[in-house]
Protein backbone atom coordinates (compact mmCIF):
# COMPACT_ATOMS: atom_id res chain seq x y z
CA UNK A 1 0.00 0.00 0.00
CA UNK A 2 1.49 3.50 -1.08
CA UNK A 3 2.70 5.51 1.96
CA UNK A 4 1.35 9.14 0.95
CA UNK A 5 3.29 11.69 2.04
CA UNK A 6 2.61 15.69 2.65
CA UNK A 7 5.48 17.92 2.86
CA UNK A 8 5.01 20.99 4.93
CA UNK A 9 6.70 24.69 5.45
CA UNK A 10 6.90 25.40 8.82
CA UNK A 11 7.25 28.41 11.04
CA UNK A 12 6.67 29.79 14.45
CA UNK A 13 3.06 29.30 14.21
CA UNK A 14 1.70 26.16 13.97
CA UNK A 15 -2.09 27.83 12.81
CA UNK A 16 -0.11 27.75 8.92
CA UNK A 17 0.33 24.20 9.13
CA UNK A 18 -2.78 23.18 10.59
CA UNK A 19 -5.40 24.15 7.25
CA UNK A 20 -2.94 21.57 5.05
CA UNK A 21 -3.21 18.82 7.26
CA UNK A 22 -6.83 19.15 7.60
CA UNK A 23 -7.22 19.42 3.78
CA UNK A 24 -4.44 17.18 2.36
CA UNK A 25 -5.06 13.18 3.46
CA UNK A 26 -1.20 11.76 4.46
CA UNK A 27 -0.10 8.86 6.06
CA UNK A 28 3.59 10.47 6.48
CA UNK A 29 4.15 14.28 7.47
CA UNK A 30 7.89 15.80 6.88
CA UNK A 31 7.97 19.59 8.43
CA UNK A 32 10.86 21.48 7.05
CA UNK A 33 11.42 24.29 9.17
CA UNK A 34 14.27 26.86 10.27
CA UNK A 35 16.10 25.36 13.85
CA UNK A 36 14.72 27.65 15.94
CA UNK A 37 11.31 27.15 14.62
CA UNK A 38 11.42 23.53 15.76
CA UNK A 39 12.78 24.63 19.50
CA UNK A 40 9.24 26.81 19.52
CA UNK A 41 6.11 26.14 21.23
CA UNK A 42 4.48 26.18 18.22
CA UNK A 43 6.19 23.23 16.61
CA UNK A 44 5.86 21.28 20.19
CA UNK A 45 1.94 21.63 19.41
CA UNK A 46 2.12 19.96 16.41
CA UNK A 47 4.50 17.35 17.37
CA UNK A 48 1.20 17.10 19.87
CA UNK A 49 -0.76 16.27 16.84
CA UNK A 50 1.58 14.42 14.95
CA UNK A 51 4.24 12.61 17.22
CA UNK A 52 5.53 10.45 14.07
CA UNK A 53 6.44 13.57 11.78
CA UNK A 54 9.85 14.21 10.83
CA UNK A 55 11.83 16.98 10.74
CA UNK A 56 14.44 18.43 8.01
CA UNK A 57 15.90 21.87 9.66
CA UNK A 58 17.45 24.35 7.37
CA UNK A 59 18.49 27.86 7.37
CA UNK A 60 14.78 29.57 6.10
CA UNK A 61 16.78 32.08 4.44
CA UNK A 62 18.54 30.19 2.36
CA UNK A 63 16.45 29.70 -0.86
CA UNK A 64 19.13 26.99 -2.56
CA UNK A 65 19.37 25.33 0.90
CA UNK A 66 15.52 25.14 1.59
CA UNK A 67 14.97 24.33 -2.07
CA UNK A 68 17.33 21.12 -2.20
CA UNK A 69 16.51 19.89 1.23
CA UNK A 70 12.83 19.99 0.37
CA UNK A 71 13.73 18.12 -3.04
CA UNK A 72 15.81 15.16 -1.13
CA UNK A 73 12.26 14.76 0.65
CA UNK A 74 10.33 14.68 -2.25
CA UNK A 75 13.12 12.02 -4.29
CA UNK A 76 13.06 10.01 -0.62
CA UNK A 77 9.30 10.36 -0.48
CA UNK A 78 8.53 9.40 -4.03
CA UNK A 79 9.75 6.11 -3.60
CA UNK A 80 6.91 5.07 -0.69
CA UNK A 81 4.12 6.55 -2.75
CA UNK A 82 2.22 10.31 -3.66
CA UNK A 83 3.63 13.35 -2.25
CA UNK A 84 2.31 16.63 -1.62
CA UNK A 85 3.38 19.95 -0.94
CA UNK A 86 1.97 22.55 1.58
CA UNK A 87 4.11 25.66 0.86
CA UNK A 88 2.19 27.55 3.72
CA UNK A 89 4.55 28.07 6.47
CA UNK A 90 7.85 29.38 7.51
CA UNK A 91 9.80 32.61 5.94
CA UNK A 92 8.93 33.80 2.68
CA UNK A 93 11.94 32.16 1.22
CA UNK A 94 10.79 28.66 2.75
CA UNK A 95 7.26 29.03 0.68
CA UNK A 96 9.13 30.41 -2.40
CA UNK A 97 11.86 27.56 -2.21
CA UNK A 98 8.80 24.58 -1.91
CA UNK A 99 7.42 26.42 -4.74
CA UNK A 100 10.14 26.23 -6.89
CA UNK A 101 10.66 22.54 -5.56
CA UNK A 102 7.25 21.83 -6.34
CA UNK A 103 7.99 23.41 -10.48
CA UNK A 104 10.78 21.73 -10.73
CA UNK A 105 9.61 18.17 -9.25
CA UNK A 106 6.65 17.95 -10.67
CA UNK A 107 4.55 17.76 -7.23
CA UNK A 108 1.20 18.80 -6.36
CA UNK A 109 1.48 22.00 -4.19
CA UNK A 110 -1.11 23.94 -1.78
CA UNK A 111 -0.92 27.48 -0.34
CA UNK A 112 -3.59 27.39 2.75
CA UNK A 113 -3.34 30.48 4.05
CA UNK A 114 -7.15 32.15 3.66
CA UNK A 115 -8.99 29.76 0.79
CA UNK A 116 -6.97 26.92 0.12
CA UNK A 117 -5.20 27.62 -3.54
CA UNK A 118 -3.38 24.95 -5.61
CA UNK A 119 -0.23 26.31 -7.47
CA UNK A 120 -0.31 25.80 -10.72
CA UNK A 121 1.77 23.01 -10.84
CA UNK A 122 1.56 19.84 -13.51
CA UNK A 123 1.73 16.43 -11.72
CA UNK A 124 4.53 14.60 -12.88
CA UNK A 125 6.13 17.29 -15.13
CA UNK A 126 9.64 16.75 -13.66
CA UNK A 127 12.21 19.78 -14.98
CA UNK A 128 14.22 17.21 -15.65
CA UNK A 129 11.88 15.28 -18.24
CA UNK A 130 12.09 18.94 -20.79
CA UNK A 131 15.54 17.95 -21.68
CA UNK A 132 16.68 15.35 -24.31
CA UNK A 133 18.95 12.09 -22.93
CA UNK A 134 22.26 13.49 -24.53
CA UNK A 135 21.59 17.13 -22.96
CA UNK A 136 20.92 15.10 -19.44
CA UNK A 137 23.52 13.17 -19.57
CA UNK A 138 26.14 15.98 -20.43
CA UNK A 139 24.32 17.83 -17.23
CA UNK A 140 25.41 14.81 -15.37
CA UNK A 141 28.81 14.32 -16.59
CA UNK A 142 30.07 17.97 -17.04
CA UNK A 143 30.61 19.07 -13.42
CA UNK A 144 33.75 21.21 -14.43
CA UNK A 145 35.55 22.44 -17.18
CA UNK A 146 36.51 19.35 -20.28
CA UNK A 147 38.05 19.57 -23.34
CA UNK A 148 35.39 19.11 -26.10
CA UNK A 149 37.68 16.12 -27.35
CA UNK A 150 37.24 14.60 -23.74
CA UNK A 151 33.19 15.38 -23.18
CA UNK A 152 32.72 13.91 -26.95
CA UNK A 153 34.68 10.47 -26.41
CA UNK A 154 33.14 10.36 -22.70
CA UNK A 155 29.45 10.60 -24.05
CA UNK A 156 29.84 8.28 -27.36
CA UNK A 157 31.04 5.68 -24.87
CA UNK A 158 27.23 5.71 -23.28
CA UNK A 159 25.83 5.14 -26.63
CA UNK A 160 25.48 8.41 -27.95
CA UNK A 161 26.74 9.79 -31.60
CA UNK A 162 29.34 12.85 -32.11
CA UNK A 163 26.72 14.58 -34.20
CA UNK A 164 24.06 14.75 -31.12
CA UNK A 165 26.42 15.32 -28.42
CA UNK A 166 27.23 18.79 -30.62
CA UNK A 167 23.67 19.71 -30.96
CA UNK A 168 23.17 19.08 -27.45
CA UNK A 169 26.41 21.13 -26.09
CA UNK A 170 24.45 23.96 -28.46
CA UNK A 171 21.47 23.33 -27.22
CA UNK A 172 22.57 23.36 -23.29
CA UNK A 173 24.61 26.91 -24.33
CA UNK A 174 21.82 28.75 -25.26
CA UNK A 175 19.82 28.27 -22.83
CA UNK A 176 22.78 29.11 -20.61
CA UNK A 177 23.63 26.00 -19.24
CA UNK A 178 27.36 25.46 -20.76
CA UNK A 179 30.41 27.58 -22.11
CA UNK A 180 32.54 27.00 -24.49
CA UNK A 181 36.02 28.67 -25.27
CA UNK A 182 39.00 27.88 -25.88
CA UNK A 183 42.35 27.46 -24.75
CA UNK A 184 45.85 27.13 -25.76
CA UNK A 185 44.01 25.82 -28.93
CA UNK A 186 41.38 23.59 -27.73
CA UNK A 187 37.78 23.44 -27.47
CA UNK A 188 36.65 23.74 -23.82
CA UNK A 189 33.13 23.17 -22.39
CA UNK A 190 32.43 23.91 -18.60
CA UNK A 191 29.45 23.98 -16.52
CA UNK A 192 27.85 27.68 -15.59
CA UNK A 193 26.54 28.27 -12.43
CA UNK A 194 22.88 27.72 -13.66
CA UNK A 195 23.63 24.16 -14.30
CA UNK A 196 25.31 22.86 -11.07
CA UNK A 197 21.98 24.59 -9.45
CA UNK A 198 19.62 22.28 -11.63
CA UNK A 199 22.24 19.00 -11.78
CA UNK A 200 20.63 16.91 -8.65
CA UNK A 201 17.29 16.82 -10.72
CA UNK A 202 19.33 14.56 -12.92
CA UNK A 203 21.08 12.10 -10.31
CA UNK A 204 20.47 8.77 -11.18
CA UNK A 205 19.06 9.37 -14.65
CA UNK A 206 19.66 6.48 -17.34
CA UNK A 207 22.20 7.69 -20.07
CA UNK A 208 20.82 6.50 -23.96
CA UNK A 209 19.31 3.39 -23.73
CA UNK B 1 19.39 48.85 -21.68
CA UNK B 2 17.86 46.82 -18.63
CA UNK B 3 14.34 46.74 -17.55
CA UNK B 4 13.77 45.98 -13.86
CA UNK B 5 10.90 44.49 -12.20
CA UNK B 6 10.29 44.20 -8.70
CA UNK B 7 7.73 43.58 -5.94
CA UNK B 8 7.42 45.94 -3.14
CA UNK B 9 6.18 45.62 0.80
CA UNK B 10 6.40 47.62 3.11
CA UNK B 11 10.26 47.89 2.77
CA UNK B 12 12.01 50.03 0.03
CA UNK B 13 15.46 48.16 1.13
CA UNK B 14 14.18 45.28 -0.34
CA UNK B 15 14.39 46.82 -3.98
CA UNK B 16 16.64 49.41 -3.89
CA UNK B 17 20.03 46.83 -4.18
CA UNK B 18 18.80 45.67 -7.32
CA UNK B 19 18.15 49.19 -8.47
CA UNK B 20 21.69 50.05 -7.82
CA UNK B 21 23.25 47.14 -9.08
CA UNK B 22 21.23 46.68 -12.47
CA UNK B 23 23.91 48.13 -14.89
CA UNK B 24 22.33 50.30 -17.76
CA UNK B 25 19.11 50.64 -16.11
CA UNK B 26 16.42 52.11 -18.12
CA UNK B 27 13.35 52.10 -16.45
CA UNK B 28 12.04 50.45 -12.89
CA UNK B 29 8.49 48.67 -13.05
CA UNK B 30 7.65 47.52 -9.85
CA UNK B 31 3.88 45.81 -8.03
CA UNK B 32 2.81 46.69 -4.56
CA UNK B 33 -0.45 46.84 -2.74
CA UNK B 34 -3.09 49.18 -1.45
CA UNK B 35 -1.82 49.20 2.15
CA UNK B 36 -0.32 52.67 3.52
CA UNK B 37 2.56 51.54 4.61
CA UNK B 38 3.15 49.56 0.64
CA UNK B 39 2.21 53.03 -0.78
CA UNK B 40 4.74 54.83 1.63
CA UNK B 41 7.21 52.11 0.11
CA UNK B 42 6.00 53.54 -3.34
CA UNK B 43 6.56 57.03 -2.27
CA UNK B 44 10.23 56.40 -1.12
CA UNK B 45 11.04 54.05 -4.53
CA UNK B 46 9.57 56.63 -6.81
CA UNK B 47 11.90 59.70 -4.81
CA UNK B 48 15.07 57.04 -4.69
CA UNK B 49 14.61 56.33 -8.38
CA UNK B 50 13.83 60.40 -9.20
CA UNK B 51 17.33 60.99 -7.63
CA UNK B 52 19.32 58.62 -10.03
CA UNK B 53 17.39 59.89 -13.21
CA UNK B 54 15.93 56.57 -13.65
CA UNK B 55 12.07 56.42 -14.93
CA UNK B 56 9.82 54.66 -12.55
CA UNK B 57 6.25 52.88 -12.65
CA UNK B 58 4.78 51.85 -9.54
CA UNK B 59 1.51 49.08 -10.59
CA UNK B 60 -0.59 49.55 -7.55
CA UNK B 61 -2.28 45.36 -7.70
CA UNK B 62 -6.12 45.25 -6.77
CA UNK B 63 -5.67 42.55 -4.61
CA UNK B 64 -1.97 41.45 -3.60
CA UNK B 65 -3.56 38.30 -2.75
CA UNK B 66 -4.71 36.95 -5.29
CA UNK B 67 -2.06 34.86 -7.07
CA UNK B 68 -3.66 34.43 -10.05
CA UNK B 69 -4.72 38.15 -10.68
CA UNK B 70 -1.29 38.79 -10.11
CA UNK B 71 0.71 36.49 -11.87
CA UNK B 72 -1.19 37.44 -15.07
CA UNK B 73 -0.68 41.12 -15.02
CA UNK B 74 2.63 40.90 -14.06
CA UNK B 75 2.94 38.31 -17.14
CA UNK B 76 0.99 40.74 -19.18
CA UNK B 77 3.14 43.82 -18.56
CA UNK B 78 6.21 41.53 -18.65
CA UNK B 79 5.61 40.72 -22.28
CA UNK B 80 4.67 44.09 -23.36
CA UNK B 81 8.07 45.55 -22.25
CA UNK B 82 10.22 42.55 -23.62
CA UNK B 83 8.73 43.36 -27.19
CA UNK B 84 10.91 47.04 -27.16
CA UNK B 85 13.35 45.60 -24.29
CA UNK B 86 14.58 42.20 -24.48
CA UNK B 87 16.71 42.86 -21.11
CA UNK B 88 14.14 42.03 -18.37
CA UNK B 89 15.50 41.60 -14.71
CA UNK B 90 13.39 40.80 -11.35
CA UNK B 91 13.67 41.78 -8.15
CA UNK B 92 10.95 39.06 -6.04
CA UNK B 93 11.68 40.41 -2.66
CA UNK B 94 9.39 42.51 -1.30
CA UNK B 95 5.65 42.47 -1.34
CA UNK B 96 3.55 39.70 -0.07
CA UNK B 97 4.18 36.09 -0.35
CA UNK B 98 1.76 35.79 -3.43
CA UNK B 99 2.79 38.37 -5.16
CA UNK B 100 6.53 36.89 -4.69
CA UNK B 101 5.28 33.69 -5.89
CA UNK B 102 3.29 35.09 -8.37
CA UNK B 103 6.81 36.75 -9.82
CA UNK B 104 8.66 34.07 -9.28
CA UNK B 105 5.64 31.81 -11.91
CA UNK B 106 6.27 34.60 -14.48
CA UNK B 107 10.00 34.40 -14.36
CA UNK B 108 10.17 31.12 -14.56
CA UNK B 109 7.12 31.18 -17.59
CA UNK B 110 9.03 33.95 -19.16
CA UNK B 111 12.78 32.34 -18.15
CA UNK B 112 13.85 36.10 -16.61
CA UNK B 113 16.59 36.13 -14.60
CA UNK B 114 15.11 36.76 -10.79
CA UNK B 115 16.90 37.86 -7.58
CA UNK B 116 16.29 38.13 -4.05
CA UNK B 117 17.71 40.13 -1.14
CA UNK B 118 18.27 39.06 1.79
CA UNK B 119 15.96 40.18 4.66
CA UNK B 120 18.83 40.81 7.45
CA UNK B 121 22.13 41.68 5.10
CA UNK B 122 20.28 42.94 1.85
CA UNK B 123 22.58 41.39 0.06
CA UNK B 124 21.33 39.94 -3.40
CA UNK B 125 20.98 36.61 -3.92
CA UNK B 126 20.27 35.02 -7.91
CA UNK B 127 17.56 32.30 -7.87
CA UNK B 128 18.42 29.22 -9.68
CA UNK B 129 15.45 29.33 -12.28
CA UNK B 130 15.57 27.79 -15.58
CA UNK B 131 12.69 28.25 -18.44
CA UNK B 132 10.95 25.58 -18.99
CA UNK B 133 7.71 25.34 -21.22
CA UNK B 134 5.65 23.42 -18.95
CA UNK B 135 3.06 23.14 -20.95
CA UNK B 136 5.38 21.32 -23.54
CA UNK B 137 4.90 18.55 -20.87
CA UNK B 138 1.56 17.81 -22.24
CA UNK B 139 1.12 15.97 -25.91
CA UNK B 140 -0.67 18.59 -28.65
CA UNK B 141 -3.84 17.09 -28.50
CA UNK B 142 -3.91 16.94 -24.45
CA UNK B 143 -3.13 20.82 -24.89
CA UNK B 144 -5.33 21.65 -27.62
CA UNK B 145 -8.09 20.04 -25.30
CA UNK B 146 -6.75 22.71 -22.32
CA UNK B 147 -6.50 25.41 -24.12
CA UNK B 148 -10.07 25.04 -25.33
CA UNK B 149 -11.38 24.48 -22.06
CA UNK B 150 -8.54 27.07 -21.10
CA UNK B 151 -10.41 29.16 -23.74
CA UNK B 152 -14.14 28.38 -22.94
CA UNK B 153 -14.35 28.19 -18.58
CA UNK B 154 -17.50 29.74 -18.16
CA UNK B 155 -19.50 27.67 -20.44
CA UNK B 156 -20.01 24.29 -19.19
CA UNK B 157 -18.93 20.87 -20.91
CA UNK B 158 -19.33 17.30 -20.32
CA UNK B 159 -17.13 14.91 -21.78
CA UNK B 160 -19.77 14.41 -24.71
CA UNK B 161 -20.18 17.71 -25.35
CA UNK B 162 -16.57 18.67 -25.31
CA UNK B 163 -15.61 15.55 -27.76
CA UNK B 164 -18.58 17.02 -30.36
CA UNK B 165 -16.93 20.61 -29.55
CA UNK B 166 -13.00 19.36 -30.68
CA UNK B 167 -14.75 16.96 -33.29
CA UNK B 168 -12.92 13.32 -31.64
CA UNK B 169 -14.83 10.46 -30.75
CA UNK B 170 -16.19 9.98 -27.06
CA UNK B 171 -13.24 7.40 -25.89
CA UNK B 172 -10.35 9.30 -27.64
CA UNK B 173 -11.45 12.10 -25.61
CA UNK B 174 -11.58 10.16 -22.48
CA UNK B 175 -8.42 9.29 -23.24
CA UNK B 176 -7.19 12.91 -23.05
CA UNK B 177 -9.04 13.42 -19.99
CA UNK B 178 -7.52 11.13 -17.82
CA UNK B 179 -3.70 12.21 -18.81
CA UNK B 180 -4.96 16.04 -18.19
CA UNK B 181 -6.73 14.97 -14.87
CA UNK B 182 -3.79 12.78 -13.89
CA UNK B 183 -1.51 15.49 -14.47
CA UNK B 184 -3.80 18.35 -12.26
CA UNK B 185 -4.82 20.08 -15.37
CA UNK B 186 -8.59 19.38 -15.59
CA UNK B 187 -10.98 19.15 -12.98
CA UNK B 188 -14.79 17.03 -13.06
CA UNK B 189 -17.25 18.77 -10.50
CA UNK B 190 -20.98 18.51 -10.71
CA UNK B 191 -22.79 20.75 -12.74
CA UNK B 192 -24.86 23.49 -10.76
CA UNK B 193 -27.64 23.21 -13.55
CA UNK B 194 -27.69 19.44 -13.09
CA UNK B 195 -26.34 17.52 -10.28
CA UNK B 196 -26.53 14.57 -12.03
CA UNK B 197 -24.28 15.81 -14.83
CA UNK B 198 -20.22 16.19 -14.49
CA UNK B 199 -18.67 19.12 -16.16
CA UNK B 200 -15.01 19.75 -16.98
CA UNK B 201 -13.13 22.31 -15.97
CA UNK B 202 -9.35 23.43 -16.83
CA UNK B 203 -8.06 24.10 -12.81
CA UNK B 204 -7.36 27.53 -11.56
CA UNK B 205 -3.91 29.06 -12.89
CA UNK B 206 -3.79 26.95 -16.20
CA UNK B 207 -3.79 29.85 -18.27
CA UNK B 208 -0.06 31.05 -16.94
CA UNK B 209 0.46 27.19 -18.13
CA UNK B 210 -0.33 27.10 -21.81
CA UNK B 211 -0.51 30.87 -22.15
Amino acid sequence: MPARTLIATVGFDERHVLPALRLLPYDRLVAVGGRDAFRAPAFRRLLSIEPDLQRFPVDPFDLQECMEAIERCVHVAQREGPVRISATGGTKILTMAAFLAAFQEGVEAWYCDGPPLRLPVLRGARLADAFPAAEAAIIVHLRKAMSLESLLAALTELGFARRTVMAAILSLGRKGLVQSSKRTGRDVVRPSPELASIRSHFAGRPGKA
Amino acid sequence: MAVLFGTLGWRPQSLVPSIRSTESLERLVFYHSDHAKSRDARAKVMEFCRSLGVPATGVELSDAFDLFACAGQIREDVRRERASSPDLRFNIAGGTRLMSCAALLVCLLEGIPATYVHDETYREIPLPLLRISYGATLTPKEREVLEFLVKNRDKPFSETTLARALGVHKATMNHHLRGLEAAGAVERRRDPADARRLILQASPGMELLVG
